[in-house]
């Protein structure tokens, strides 16, 4: 026995009589050793029956088998704006397919392989439909049925017409191993309004595809690739049906015999109001100016809906939806384009938000009793503060306006007086001697992250930014230099290390809007079935509330009221209706010959004041609050509001 | 030479005939999933992972071997205590896939509890039995041995997964037997289960196992689903005859007439594209290993290596007898993998960490003896 051989033991140590357990078991291990040789006999047994005895019928089964198995793929879900337009369409697109395997004179044994009569006429037939030279097809037949794979169809030519596909049909009877591939196409009815939102739906990739293989996707399967086809994938796809056909010598459908039907994917509603959307994405492009990108978004502030979201420049989703020379091009100049068009910039790039951010740093003060409605503090165009290692030397740190004067909180927000929020941020010391006691980083950090700042968002879509909210032991870590009472000073401006996304910042209105609670924004309103049928999504649209006394609150937006009304904001005031705000200005890069440096232009506002409902964000790379982001505010607010009290007024 | 034999009698013919076991899988798996995708993008496919997952096992395999199995002894109990509690998290919340659950999702990937769980009641089971050698025909020790064996057998049983269920079975049986138990109690228990077998069948056996039991018993009745794959992996096999249709040039199984034709049904492939001989030649290699594994288990110089190595080799031996045993219609489908040669991460570690385990009661028999 095999077992048996080799080193033993037992043979060496010839003084010591095996003891009857030893013989014992090396029995039983001899009988194991037969019932190892036993199993194996049966399998070699009934293997020979199968493939010595039974073999020639197996063989012509194998041969004339006609029953194949094909995944039926399931229509995908479609999706419509809040007002049910339909924003997507399902198409067919067509292809001529050579299955190597399948077509007859192809003699592999000559040198070079060539292609002979049978061969040389679907040759002929496919140039004839298609227009692809006859020789560039013959050489692609001759490589697949050399190749070891030539069971899978060749594509002759992609993006026929239903015209030239229903022609080659007719005429697949006379062309062996021809085939017309018929595969799903995504048809984005708004292209670049809405690319950034609904993003588009790709071929599967490998990863892709050993990631889902398991949940039934098949090689030449399609999967959302970004947007809400992405984020959505598993609702849109539905479920993969089977269907048993039988089939002809060449592998060709004759007829089904059983079927189970795929399930349709269900349908997305979004929230987003297609003419706001365009709408907002025509003012914003407007305003743009030499701004390389701008990004707004309207969201209701009691529910979380994102009413309208532009990121410019945007794309048109179509372009890899579609194939086609004229695309392959476009995605090139999309993807290299310095100006970042694949880029959400609403969600997924992050900037100083500027005096935005005095939102914060205000509800903050006035939560932790640093300041109330009446603290006054006095600007005179900036603020000097001592190095705290190396005595004498001073830094200032300037308003945006040396004429502020003094002023209580409300026309600190109104009139976005640094100054102010410094104080508030870091507080005043001349001399050693403390005059006013502010936040402190660590307070302004913790309050910053309770709005959401710092971490995503968690709306519906892929790709979003955390953004950055600094404190002493993050610049430690990160910058490797030790935080300074400037750093706190910047921090409370919005300003220093502080990055947001425009859609955190619309989250902070948002909250100062509806009485303190941060939501988890959304693209999807609800899903409806294939049925037609309605389904809620259940999800949570309040991540947290902040607990900020009302009194506060009330504080903080009457100071935004102020700003619009006849402060720094001004140009976000509405003819429609009556709009709380705030602008920022955000400086970045390296300071200008002139003093001056790039800026960002932010606006955050909500309307109507007296009962918010919806909030508003701009953003303009290189743009100013006042000059260029307010205004489109203001504009988006003239739009939303137009008639809403006139249909108001009409319903009872 | 012969010092060389006496310093290291690490067994590389075992260790040789695992990797070729390896390799005939791989070329198997290469054939089968080529005509689903294009044979450059194989390598970081299915084939690569499949030979990732080798290294890995034979990295698993070779720490096992230098590991003193009887370090182990005193850690099976803790393991077996997570085996049960795995086995119990899969039934509540792992991944379903083809209808049952037997996966648990770590880091992305499928983890299948139930195939080193094998190992676990093998080494339990060892550690059980060799602890109690002195009241061995003792009828109380003989039921506490199967209550051991049944409990992650029934929940198995329960994902459902029949056929590692019958294999957790199985190995008790063997070790039972190899460990002296009384012949009179494990022939009482055989004759019970046969005689309880039919009642069993009706009451619990879930629909699915009916199903496929079904479907062994009369293909055609849904050939759509299960019976399908019953039928063309019958096809396949018996249209390779004697020498098979060449590598990479089995109709059946480059048209992909048979779903998971790379797991389970990776026989059929062998059967079609190399025929009987090259059958015979994967049966070769496996007896050739479980014989290797019987002449660990005759080394040993004490019961708990003995019954571990007894226990490997009637785990792969079932394992194998199984799967092949589905492909060529002697068994109903139960999902059992060929050892060594099907896809699959969770079964190939197992296996080759089984091989680690021989390969230690091999090493250390020396060392008991001297």
């Amino acid at each position: 026995m095999g077992f048996s051989t080799g080193r033993k033991p037992w043979r060496s140590e010839p003084f010591q009589e095996p003891s009857d357990e030893d013989r014992a078991s090396k029995q039983k291990l001899f009988f194991f050793a037969l019932a190892v040789i036993f199993l194996f006999g049966i399998l070699t047994i009934q293997l020979a029956r199968l493939q010595l005895v039974h073999g020639d019928k197996y063989r012509l089964r194998a041969e004339t088998n006609r029953l194949r198995q094909e995944p039926v793929l399931p229509s995908r879900g479609l999706i419509y704006d809040k007002n049910g337009t339909p924003l997507v369409a399902n198409r067919a697109s067509y292809a001529a397919a050579v299955v190597a395997a399948d077509v007859p004179d192809v003699d592999l044994s000559a040198d070079p392989p060539a292609c002979d009569e049978g061969c040389d006429q679907i040759a002929i037939a496919l140039q004839e439909l298609t227009g692809v030279p006859g020789g560039d097809i013959e050489a692609k037949i001759l490589e697949r049925a050399a190749s070891n794979d030539p069971f899978t169809p060749a594509v002759i030519k992609g993006d026929l017409t239903e015209a030239q596909a229903f022609m080659l049909r007719e005429k697949l009877a006379g062309l062996p191993g021809v085939r017309v591939i018929v595969e799903p196409e995504r048809s984005y009815t708004q292209g670049a309004t809405m690319g950034h939102i609904l993003g588009f739906v790709g071929a599967i990739n490998e990863d892709e595809y050993a990631s889902l293989e398991a949940s039934g996707y098949q090689l030449n399967d399609f999967v959302g690739k970004t947007g809400v086809e992405l984020t959505y994938e598993s609702i849109l796809r539905g479920k993969a049906g089977v269907r048993e056909v039988e089939t002809d010598a060449s592998g060709r459908e004759i007829r089904i015999l059983q079927e189970k039907p795929a399930v349709s994917g269900a349908s997305l509603v979004l929230s987003i109001d297609l003419d706001l959307q365009k709408k907002v994405e025509e003012l914003l492009r407007a305003a743009m100016g030499k701004s390389e990108n701008a990004a707004a978004a309207v969201i209701d502030v009691h529910t979380g809906d994102v009413l309208a979201m532009v990121s410019l420049p945007t794309y048109d989703n179509n372009v890899f939806a579609i194939g086609g020379e004229a695309n392959d091009r476009e995605r090139v100049r999309l993807l290299t384009d310095p100006a970042k068009p694949m880029v959400d910039h609403a969600i997924a790039e992050m900037y100083a938000p500027g005096s935005t951010f005095k939102q914060v740093t205000g509800l903050a003060a006035l939560q932790e009793g640093v300041a109330n409605a009446n603290t006054l503090i006095t600007s005179y165009g900036y603020i000097q503060v001592e190095d705290e290692y190396t005595p004498g030397r001073k830094y200032t740190f300037k308003d945006w306006r040396s004429d502020l004067g003094t002023m209580n909180f409300y026309r600190g927000v109104a009139m976005s007086s640094d100054v102010y929020f410094y104080y508030l941020a870091g507080g005043y010391s001349e001399g050693g001697k403390d005059l006013f006691t502010g936040l402190g980083a660590a307070k302004l950090a913790d309050w910053s992250r309770r709005f959401g700042l710092g971490s995503p968002t968690g709306i519906d879509l892929p790709g979003e930014s955390a953004g950055i909210v600094p404190d002493p032991t993050w610049k430690e870590k990160q910058v490797g230099s030790v935080w300074t009472i400037g750093d706190t000073y910047n921090f409370g401006i919005g300003q220093g290390y502080l990055t947001t996304t425009p859609m955190q910042m619309l989250l902070v209105t948002a909250a100062v809007a509806n009485g303190g609670d941060v939501l988890t924004p959304h693209v999807v309103k609800e899903l409806r079935d294939s049925n037609g049928n309605t389904i809620k999504l259940a999800r949570q649209t309040v991540k947290r509330n902040l607990n900020i006394d009302p009194r506060n609150l009330n504080v903080m937006r009457e100071g935004m009221r102020q700003s619009v009304a006849d402060g720094a904001a001004f140009t976000g005031a509405s003819k429609n209706v009556v709009v709380g705000g705030k602008t920022g200005t955000a400086e970045f890069g390296p300071q200008h010959a002139d003093g001056n440096y790039d800026s960002h232009g932010w606006f955050t506002g909500f309307a109507p004041f007296n009962d918010p409902q919806i909030a508003v964000v701009v953003y303009l790379q290189h743009g100013n609050g006042q000059g260029t982001a307010a205004p489109v505010a203001s504009k988006i607010f003239d739009y939303y509001f137009r008639d809403k009290n006139l249909a108001q007024g009409a319903t009872p | 030479m012969i010092s060389w034999r006496e310093n290291r009698p690490f067994d590389f013919i075992l260790l040789v005939t695992t990797l070729a076991l390896c390799v005939y899988g791989l070329l198997l798996i290469y054939s089968g999933s080529a005509s689903t995708r294009g044979a450059a993008s194989l390598l970081s496919g299915p084939v690569g992972r499949q030979a990732a997952f080798a290294i890995a096992g034979l990295g698993f395999c070779l720490l096992v071997s230098r590991m003193d199995y009887r370090f182990l002894a005193s850690g099976s109990m803790g393991m077996y205590v997570g085996l049960i509690g795995a086995l119990i998290f899969v039934l509540t919340v792992g991944t379903q896939i083809y209808g049952s659950k037997r996966w648990i999702d770590i880091a992305g990937t499928h983890v299948q509890p139930s195939e080193i769980g094998k190992l676990v009641i093998i080494l339990v089971l060892a550690k059980f039995f060799s602890d109690n050698q002195e009241n061995i025909k003792d009828i109380r020790v003989f039921v506490t041995s199967l209550v051991l064996a049944s409990v992650p057998a029934l929940l198995v049983f329960a994902e459902p997964d029949l056929g590692s269920a019958s294999i957790f079975l199985l190995i008790w049986l063997g070790m039972a037997i190899m460990a002296g138990c009384d012949m009179r109690h494990i022939l009482g228990s055989l004759g019970m289960v046969a005689a309880l077998a039919p009642f069993a069948l009706i009451a619990i056996v879930t629909d699915y196992q009916r199903e496929r039991i079904q479907v062994f018993l009369d293909p055609a009745r849904d050939a759509l689903g299960s019976g399908y794959n019953v039928l063309q992996a019958e096809i396949s096999i018996g249209s390779g005859g004697l020498f098979g249709k060449g590598y990479m040039h089995g109709s059946q199984t480059q048209l992909d007439y048979l779903r998971t034709q790379t797991t389970d049904y990776v026989f059929s492939i062998a059967g079609e594209e190399l025929g009987f001989v090259g059958a015979m030649i994967l049966f070769s290699l496996f007896i050739l290993l479980c014989f290797r594994g019987l002449r660990a288990a005759s080394m040993s110089q004490d019961v708990f290596g003995r019954l571990i190595a007894v226990g490997v080799v009637i785990f792969i031996l079932f394992q194998a007898f199984i799967n092949i045993g589905v492909n060529i219609r002697l068994f109903p489908v139960t999902g059992i993998p060929l050892p060594f040669v099907s896809q699959g991460g969770s079964s190939l570690i197992t296996v080759f960490i089984a091989v680690g385990l021989l390969e230690s009661v091999i090493v250390r028999q020396r060392q008991v003896s001297l």
